[in-house]
């Protein structure tokens, strides 16, 4: 079992804003991207392998471990995530920590570059202020 | 959403990207920023309790994030002896990133710091970045002087 020290939601929160003010919204952007290339080449590797399955086993656990109020499903070829509740925006503000003002685009982000990578497309709708967002995935030549 | 279980990971290669665009004086930047819009919760704990208020903060820190290690309280003296870094190890043992070489120092850089501001000496010593290995000790300062 993973240790899951929330707080870690704030420091990234604070990087973003650091990264935004020193190199701007390129800056920020290109420095997730590459992540795609690092740490989420795992991800990469197994949504290549075995498809959506993979990436549903990827959120099932992550969800789980930050105990996130969610519900993932099939829709057609699509995987849909439902996040009702982020657990790194309601945990900042439970705390009192600064939300950066585009923290929920970084999920974007990272999601499009994973799945760039495998051939797959990512689509996520947020609401930053109510901490919820719907992500979906689909094969790119679906 | 970059899980807080993935921070480690993408905390490394923040320093990686920061030292290639901006050099080492900007991965300080971003540590001394880390300290100084960051860890209010930590400047309150030392604030309330001193030396018992440092304790309580790692205690819980230090048991969310796992790893082994020992806190020691006296009165006038809080001694962090870390003898397997879960942060450290994940950077170096998980195979999943290229390890910044100067990882450990962001504790070196984040804590004694703001901790001197409220009159205390430091002293901090990395012993083995790798073994994520490294020990804090914090005195009260002398009898008679402020803080």
């Amino acid at each position: 079992m993973a240790n899951v020290h929330k707080d870690f939601h704030g420091a990234l929160s604070y990087a973003f804003e650091f990264l935004e003010a020193h190199y701007g919204d390129d800056g920020l952007r290109d420095f997730l991207d590459q992540l795609a290339d690092t740490v989420y080449k795992p991800v990469v590797l197994d949504l290549k392998a075995r498809g959506l399955p993979a990436l549903e086993d990827h959120w099932r656990r992550i969800m789980d471990l930050e105990s996130a109020e969610y519900a993932l499903r099939m829709d057609g070829d699509t995987l849909v995530l439902d996040l009702h509740a982020c657990p790194a925006v309601h945990h900042m503000r439970a705390h009192d920590y600064r939300v950066s003002d585009h923290f929920c685009e970084h999920t974007r982000i990272v999601n499009d570059a994973i799945c760039r990578r495998a051939g797959y497309l990512a689509t996520v709708e947020y609401d930053q202020d109510k901490g919820r967002c719907v992500q979906r995935f689909r094969k790119a030549d679906a | 959403m970059i899980s807080c279980t993935e921070f480690i990971w993408v905390y490394n290669e923040l320093f990686r990207y920061l030292e290639v665009r901006g050099g080492e004086e900007k991965v300080r930047e971003f540590w001394q920023g880390i300290a100084d819009n960051f860890l209010q919760n930590l400047r309150e704990y030392i604030e309330q309790d001193g030396l018992e208020g440092m304790h309580k903060y790692w205690t819980h820190t230090l048991t969310e994030e796992g790893g082994r290690h020992k806190l020691t309280l006296y009165d006038d003296m809080f001694i962090i002896d870390m003898h397997d870094c879960p942060s450290a190890k994940l950077v170096h043992h998980s195979g999943r990133v290229e390890p910044y070489t100067k990882y450990c120092e962001h504790c070196q850089w984040l804590y004694p710091p703001l901790i001197r501001e409220y009159g205390y000496e430091v002293d901090y010593e990395i012993i083995s970045c790798e073994r994520g290995q490294c020990r804090m000790t914090v005195r009260k300062p002398p009898a008679g002087t402020d803080g």
